[in-house]
């Protein structure tokens, strides 16, 4: 409950923590980035007050930001850093807590351990410390909702939107079988102000629900186990037309079947046939991208998904990037987790939630000389550099699963310095080359194009008009790097990082550690589809009806954006 | 020689990480009274709680009933740490190297996850000697921890090299979840040696109570113990190994793994 | 190395077949279990109920809950570790020895129908209780179980949980994990969280007497625990804050008396699975909740010139 001490206010650990101060502050002399606005570098002022961008300001503070870079604060919109499964792994990994420095506690810091599963406070100071200010909790089952959204405001500076998963609930799965695809609507809308969401996931649609009886669904036109006409396609049809029928912000978030598995590309391929006519966000799509009959034959198939992606217009993604060394795979992919244990006699962590999915957990390390991680590793970053529109494509890590959150600085650097990413394509096996692309690649990044992939796209994506932008009424997060050719180092270590207008991070050092805004939704759904939901709900699930929802109480400084009434 | 003698019994334990060769070597007799130890939460200076002689260097005694001070050894690199009296938990862990010697007891943790070096007890020992610590997938991978008394639970859980060897009796568990190296049991052990090995030898005088899914292979004497015998000797553990002694019979297991780790049990002859 | 193969409570209802309960005697301990999650209830996918599944209860002696029971395994005390052991090889097909088998108080032939059974189970689920976990063994006890049932989805479907002790003790572990990284035994004396259970375990930090102050809520270690810890209690500074006078308060030098959670007083829950469930009280207290003396405390202590933290380095990070 506890996630600031202001350093100004004494003895303040348990007192109330308040939002953004109301100063007026002005950026001046910085090389801006601006990519929702157009500016690309130009030396100009920006002007924060109350919280947000405005035009100019009156008296205040300056920050001198001579010879420094100016982006709008990060967003990123792919996470997993709160709530059941996390914490599950947490549990399950206590050496690599031992085995990464820790947070010691101090005046306006609380302690904490980093690594592969941060706790809750070193994940909001790890987040801002890179400059990031917004944060999409990318899983969240309905029935403990409520525990995610107390971690969350147990992690300071950022604000916080939840994705809430959908696509292998039972009340669900039934409707859409039967065709009853107005009544799932107004079901699905209802759970969504239930958990207190912003967007809908679906995850390996109709797998997670045979992986209850331990099976898996691969196939997308296949019946789902358990089911007599379900198939895979259906339910992400069904899924993705009643997010863009609620006119929520964000499209349907979705995680397509066949994770992982050699081959792939040929159901990441159908998926997005399925999705024409509709929105839709693939997620971490690295890790559906791969070509071969086995892992003897594994290999990028990078080029044909992106030239599929780049024609499919109403689609967005995010990279899923692989990067060397330990981290904890966490994934509502049920079945792919128990065949990574059986592969590799790793520790396994599995918890099935009733009626509506499922995690599953393995700690792992990618290793350069493991040829499926060599793989892996191009893979990522090769999507990044074929899809030339970086409006469409996102940097993350799919965290923690490609790599913990806080190596981003490192992508970075593999993305805007080719020299530097041929001295690590030297380091993979001989046998990676025939396998991937990464070598004739020689794109390079620019700054104006990492403020799209890190801030500005997942910012428009996500539907947050405040959010990814220093125009007039932004919200006033920026992220104020010095400028170098160490890329990684640069954005490791911003100068200055601002939330809602308060310098938050001031090199590397933690100045005020405010609480962040939990965004959401309330899509219309007619209230009498909770005489429908009641019954079934108390005849499968295990907890009082009136307890399920969660209270708004819980959300804290909960900001309500609007959906549209035509997408 | 730095000789450090303990001024009373702390009420609370002591975290003394700095007492390794590796940090007192050339430090002045002034700089070793300034290093830091932590009492529960409190920071002191060493000459709080131990009346100094000497010099640092590479040679350290420590005296009095160091039963609460914990971390002496860990990480040490080299030299040599004499303890005449207790010590406490973590001695010597992740050593890569020198010397720890213990005239009394000691409690848990003892050389866990070691990596070299040697640590000699003439007492007791506690539990997890040469251990993993939890969750960690390996114990010690290397280096000599010798027990004059008994010691306690799982001891060489889950260790990978080296060799540990216990003149009295152990408690449950010992060799728990071994994936290699050696452990030399003097008088037996209570219950579940050797549960769920993958590898690694566990040789044992004294009698064991064996777990169900350890199987007899044969008896016999086994060449390398008469080689063990000759390197564990001098460091005053006897290992019998002629045939006109007697002989081992081993079992193998754990099949619930399955594992192909081996358990030597001495029969004497006649 | 194994693992944790669990699920919710409700997947319990409305898929498990095959339920074993491992040293717990749920209908003494956690009365609404059979009724309301595991054992009677119809579920989506076990329309009969009761009639559908088929319960397994293993114990040192019979209990109440031996009268739910369709098969009742008597086991030996301290023999549960040898037994799941044995079963995790009869399961691979593996060699056990049947006379070593035999000490446990089980056979081969029982363990090996027990396996088959497993096996063709749809839907299994262990629940294992401080019978398991606090006998000789202990943690490495509830591991084996765990184990267990991580290597029976081999075949089919299985999940393993802890019965959990009154008290929100699942709700403490949650949020341990959730601000330090660990579910118990958490030591913060150098400004950040360590762990070692045996070493910063309450029991084992008591029966030491390596504290020199205590804090008692929510628990009663002056009836529970060893006589050693309770002799330390007694002599260190000791608080407890209770809705009632304990054993503990007993011995204590400050007691304060606080209202009943979830009686008088709010707050969330979280179920033995991990659900969080809100607590809303539906009596009045004349007394303060376990919150308001706790942040009484707190705001006295931080009035207090504060004590300089450690500045020593935290310590070194070795064998990664």
């Amino acid at each position: 409950m506890l996630c600031c001490k202001d350093p100004r206010q004494a003895g303040g650990y348990l007192k109330g923590c308040r939002l953004a101060a109301k100063s007026q502050l002005r950026i001046t002399g910085g090389r801006v980035y601006d990519p929702a606005n157009g500016i690309d570098g130009e030396v100009r002022d920006v002007c924060l007050a109350d919280g947000k961008i405005v035009a100019e300001v009156d008296g205040g503070r300056t920050l001198d930001a001579t010879g420094m870079v100016v982006f709008p604060g990060g967003v990123d919109v792919h996470t997993h850093v709160a709530g059941a499964a996390l914490n599950f792994a947490r549990a399950m990994i206590p050496e690599d807590h031992r085995g990464n420095a820790p947070f010691v506690r101090s005046p306006g810091r609380r302690s904490g351990i980093g690594g592969a599963t941060p706790t809750t406070y070193v994940t909001g100071y790890l987040y801002a410390g890179l400059g990031y200010t917004t944060v999409n909790e990318a899983a969240v089952p309905i029935l403990s909702a409520r525990h995610t959204h107390e971690e969350l405001r147990d992690t300071p500076i950022v604000d916080k939107s939840c994705c809430v998963l959908m696509a292998n609930h039972e009340i669900l799965l039934d409707l859409i079988e039967k065709g009853e695809i107005e009544r799932a609507r107004h079901v699905a809308a209802w759970n969504i102000w239930a958990a207190k969401a912003y967007g809908v996931k679906a995850v390996n649609p109709g797998g997670v629900a045979a992986w209850k009886w331990g099976k898996d669904a691969k196939g997308l036109f296949e019946t789902v186990p358990g089911y007599t006409t379900l198939t895979p396609a259906k339910i992400i049809q069904a899924l993705a037309g009643i997010v863009d029928g609620l006119g929520l912000p964000h499209a349907l978030h979705l995680h397509c079947n066949n994770l992982g598995a050699p081959g792939n590309v040929g159901t990441t391929l159908e998926t997005m046939k399925v999705l024409e006519g509709n929105r839709a966000h693939l997620a971490h799509l690295q890790y559906h991208a791969y070509g071969g009959d086995d892992w003897y034959t594994m290999r990028s198939e990078s080029a044909r998904l992106a030239a599929a992606f780049k024609a499919n217009k109403n689609l967005t993604c995010d990279a899923g990037v692989v990067l060397f060394g330990n981290t904890v795979t966490i994934t509502a992919d049920g079945p792919w987790q128990h065949l990574l244990y059986k592969l590799t006699g790793k520790k396994w962590g599995n918890i099935d939630v009733e009626n509506e999915t499922g995690c599953g957990i393995v700690p792992y390390v990618y290793k350069e000389k493991n040829l499926v991680n060599a793989v892996q590793w191009a893979t990522g970053l090769e999507l990044l550099l074929l899809i030339d529109d970086p409006w469409r494509i996102f940097l993350t890590t799919d965290h923690p699963n490609g790599a913990p959150f806080w190596r981003y600085p490192e992508i970075v650097q593999l993305l805007m310095d080719a020299e530097f990413r041929r001295e690590q394509l030297k380091k993979l096996p001989a046998k990676a080359q025939g396998r991937i692309v990464l070598p004739d690649l020689t794109r390079q990044y620019t700054l104006y194009e990492i403020a799209i992939i890190t801030s500005a796209g997942p910012a428009r994506a996500l539907g947050l008009p405040d959010k990814g932008h220093l125009g007039v009424g932004a919200d006033a997060d920026v992220a104020i790097f010095n400028a170098g050719t160490d890329y990684a180092r640069m954005f490791a270590y911003p100068r200055y990082v601002l939330k809602a207008g308060e310098v938050v991070i001031e090199e590397g050092e933690i100045r005020n550690a405010h609480e962040g805004k939990g965004l959401l939704v309330r899509p219309a759904y007619d209230a009498s589809v909770e005489e429908f939901i009641r019954p079934l709900f108390q005849q499968h699930y295990t907890v009082a009806f009136d307890n399920y929802p969660v209270e708004l109480e819980r959300i804290e400084h909960p900001e309500v954006l609007p959906c549209s009434s035509s997408p | 020689m730095l000789v450090l003698t303990l001024k009373e019994r702390p009420h609370v334990p002591l975290e003394a990480e700095v007492l390794t060769p590796d940090r007192l070597a050339g430090l002045s007799h002034a700089e070793v009274r300034a290093l830091p130890i932590l009492r529960g939460k409190r920071q002191l200076r060493l000459d709080d709680v131990f009346e100094v002689e000497g010099d640092g260097g590479e040679e350290v005694e420590l005296r009095g009933d160091l039963g609460r001070v914990k971390l002496i050894g860990r990480g040490m690199t080299r030299g040599r740490v004499v303890i005449r009296g207790n010590a406490g938990m973590h001695l010597g862990a992740h050593m890569a190297g020198g010397t720890i010697e213990v005239e009394g007891n000691t409690s848990d943790w003892v050389g866990a996850e070691m990596r070299g070096g040697l640590i000699r007890i003439s007492g007791d020992a506690g539990g997890q000697v040469g251990a993993a610590y939890r969750g960690s997938p390996t114990g010690m991978s290397g280096g000599a921890i010798l027990i004059g008394g008994t010691a306690g639970l799982e001891i060489g859980m889950r260790m990978r090299r080296g060799v540990i060897a216990v003149r009295g009796r152990v408690r449950d568990f010992a060799g728990l979840q071994m994936k290699g190296g050696t452990i030399v049991l003097g008088s037996g052990a209570e219950l579940r040696t050797g549960a769920w090995m993958t590898r690694g030898t566990i040789v044992s005088l004294g009698p064991l109570r064996l777990m169900p899914t350890f199987a007899y292979a044969c008896a016999y004497n086994p060449v390398f113990v008469g080689l063990y015998a000759k390197y564990l000797e001098p460091l005053g553990v006897a290992l019998p190994s002629a045939a006109t002694q007697g002989s081992y019979q081993r079992y193998t297991g754990d099949t619930a793994v399955p594992g192909k780790g081996e358990l030597l049990l001495w029969r004497p002859a006649g | 190395m194994g693992g944790k193969v669990s699920c919710t409570l409700g997947e319990v209802k409305n898929r498990a077949d095959f339920l074993v309960y491992w040293g717990g005697n749920p209908a003494e301990c956690h009365p609404r279990h059979f009724t309301k999650y595991a054992l009677m209830p119809k579920g989506k996918f076990v329309p009969r109920g009761r009639k559908d599944r088929t319960m397994v209860l293993v114990d040192i002696r019979e209990t109440p809950s031996v009268r739910a029971a369709d098969l009742f395994l008597q086991i030996k005390p301290t023999k549960d570790f040898e037994a799941i052991t044995a079963l995790r090889a009869i399961v691979k097909g593996e060699r056990v020895d049947p006379a070593i088998v035999a000490e446990t108080g089980l056979t081969v032939e029982q363990l090996t129908d027990l396996a088959d059974r497993m096996k063709k189970a749809k839907f299994g689920v262990f629940f294992f209780g401080m019978g398991l976990s606090m006998t000789r063994g202990k943690h490495m006890n509830s591991a084996a179980l765990l184990t267990l049932a991580a290597e029976l989805n081999a075949f089919t479907k299985f999940v393993a949980m802890p019965m959990r002790g009154h008290g929100n003790v699942t709700g403490g572990d949650v949020i341990l994990r959730w601000t330090t990284g660990y579910p118990f035994g958490v030591n913060l004396a150098r400004g950040y969280p360590r762990f070692n259970p045996g070493e910063f375990s309450t029991i084992d930090l008591l029966v030491r007497g390596d504290c020199d102050a205590a804090l008692i809520l929510g628990a009663d270690p002056g009836a529970t625990m060893p006589q050693p810890a309770i002799d330390h209690l007694a002599r260190i500074p000791t608080i407890v804050l209770d809705p009632k006078v304990t054993h503990t308060s007993r011995l204590s030098r400050v007691h304060f008396t606080t209202a009943a959670t979830g009686i008088s007083a709010p707050g969330t829950v979280y179920r033995m699975d991990e659900i969080p469930l809100p607590l809303r009280p539906a009596l009045k207290s004349p007394y303060p909740t376990d919150e308001e003396v706790i942040r009484r405390i707190y705001q006295a202590v931080a009035a207090k010139p504060p004590l300089a933290p450690p500045d020593v380095p935290p310590l070194a990070i070795l064998g990664r």
